[in-house]
């Protein structure tokens, strides 16, 4: 018991943590190439009509973290989010696909507000 | 996999699952609470995860007790997916080229072998403390760790441009990196500055972050550092530097990264702005840093007020500092003086002796007069947020 006090203490007052931070990683150098590998984050997105199409179109681009970070948006502003990303960043997406992808951003990721 | 992701926060969450820490009378708010899910990229310590790709990482509260931020603590933002993950040094070239005399390479060598430049400098996003903008708005929701204070060390950029000879036509200076869309269609992100701004005595191509190679997530070999202007404009893992006779309008300068032509760059929320500018020099803020929103004080014991200050390249003259939500204030003390460029350390030792609730704020002046205004300002970007925050407390 007297164990597990010192150890809550330790983590309670930050200082455990302090003392033994994992080891930051270093860039892979050979010769002059310096290199890192990127970690893979699985995409956590809310079940819904259309998300596997997010999970295809929107990916190609960026992670779908993008959207669950947004703060809860009326679909007018979803709408012209999915239109940017189309008409000025080139997004291979067809009226219809977009149509589903904006429904499923505004039902699970909207306010109430059309 | 889940121990890589295995946050001090989840430990905590585990620990006072089972009742050890609340035993203990709590742990500090300020480093555990509302910071989202921790993650380790390559040579970064655990940041806070906004997006994995292209990554935007931020930097945890605890880390701004500190002077200098440490590499591995440096938040992350790109904006385009293929980010730079290998370089090879030995073909790693900067070019300098369109409106010049004489368009010519240089090695890292060749960089290292011009005049250093050193100083401190803050680093910030455009966008820090934009999930904090009221109506919200969308983008990157950074809370207010998108910032860090870092002694950059690199070439004078006024160096490399008379070495290839600025036209007398010449406008901008446009700057463009390693990193590129996924796709053709995506704008590549490519930046610019006035020509007068890029021939200023201050600006470099820097190579080391606190005398230490760039970190690749913080622009390795080498990114443009703009000390006094937000961090959009420092170009990472730089590898174009082009001399322009008119205006760049591309995406990222329009229009992205655009303020409303304004002093405060505000506009009444919800509105459209009118005439805008490309975004440029920082405005002043200061953050209490200790003690934080809702923390529990004692009565009857010094505690000390604490944070940091900065401003767009004119120093910090004075931070005052409120425990009664603006009615009076008093002038906290700052720390160590690292120049113009540095956020400065403040702090005010507060003892309260009566029991009740409390609203810390404090308000930071540059040498040119310029400080915080008291009302929440708003930009449909969420840009510049420099309100004065106040941070809610209970003491007994």
């Amino acid at each position: 018991m007297k164990k597990i006090i010192v150890f809550a203490m330790l983590a309670a007052t930050g200082a455990f943590f302090v003392q033994h931070p994992a080891p930051v990683s270093q860039a892979e150098e050979v010769g002059q190439v310096h290199s890192i590998t990127l970690p893979t984050i699985p995409p956590d997105l809310k079940d819904g009509v259309g998300k596997d199409k997010v999970l295809v179109f929107c990916s190609i681009c960026h992670s779908p973290d993008y959207i669950p970070m947004q703060p809860l948006l009326p679909a007018k502003t979803w709408d012209g989010i999915v239109t940017k990303m189309i008409k000025v960043f080139g997004a291979p997406i067809n009226e219809e696909d977009a149509k589903t992808i904006s429904s499923y951003l505004a039902a699970q990721y909207g306010t109430a507000e059309k | 996999m889940k121990s890589r992701f295995f946050s001090r926060r989840d430990f905590l969450k585990t620990a006072s699952s089972i009742g050890m820490v609340t035993a203990l009378g709590g742990i500090p708010v300020d480093l555990f609470a509302s910071e989202g899910k921790l993650v380790r990229f390559p040579e970064k310590t655990d940041l806070i995860l906004l997006t994995s790709r292209p990554p935007q990482l931020e930097t945890p509260k605890h880390f701004f007790k500190e002077l200098i931020t440490p590499n591995e603590a440096l938040f992350v933002r790109w904006h385009i997916a293929n980010i730079p993950t290998s370089v090879d040094l030995q073909t790693w070239r900067l070019k300098i080229g369109g409106n010049t005399e004489r368009p010519l390479e240089l090695s890292m060598d060749d960089l290292k072998g011009l005049p250093k430049l050193s100083y401190t400098a803050v680093l910030q996003c455009a966008g820090n403390g934009r999930s904090l903008f009221d109506p919200r708005v969308p983008g990157g929701q950074w809370g207010n760790g998108a910032m860090g204070n870092v002694t950059w060390t690199g070439a004078r950029l006024k160096d490399i441009l008379a070495k290839a000879g600025v036209r007398g036509d010449s406008v901008e200076v446009a700057f463009n990196g390693l990193d590129s869309g996924p796709l053709p269609t995506v704008p590549d992100f490519v930046k610019s500055l006035p020509v007068d701004k890029a021939l200023e005595e201050d600006i470099i191509i820097a190579y080391e972050m606190n005398g230490k190679p760039l970190t690749m997530l913080n622009g390795f070999p080498a990114r443009l550092v703009v000390p006094g202007w937000y961090g959009t404009y420092w170009v990472k893992a730089i590898s174009d530097v082009t001399v322009l006779s008119k205006t760049l309008e591309e995406f990222w300068m329009k229009p992205a990264y655009r303020i409303p032509d304004n002093p405060c760059a505000c506009i009444p929320p919800g509105t459209k702005p009118g005439k805008t500018v490309p975004i440029n020099r920082m405005n002043t803020r200061s953050l209490i840093i200790e003690p934080s929103i809702g923390n529990r004080l004692p009565t009857g014991k010094e505690v000390a007020i604490s944070g940091l200050a900065f401003s767009g390249g004119y120093g910090i003259k004075d931070v005052i500092v409120s425990v009664d939500g603006g009615k009076t204030w008093k002038e906290a003390k700052l720390g160590k003086d690292l120049g113009k460029y540095s956020w400065i350390q403040f702090t005010l030792p507060w003892k309260p002796t009566q029991k009740g609730k409390y609203t810390l704020m404090a308000r930071a002046t540059n040498s040119i007069g310029e400080s915080q205004p008291f009302d929440r300002q708003w930009n449909p970007s969420g840009y510049m947020l420099n309100t004065i925050e106040k941070i809610d407390v209970t003491v007994g």
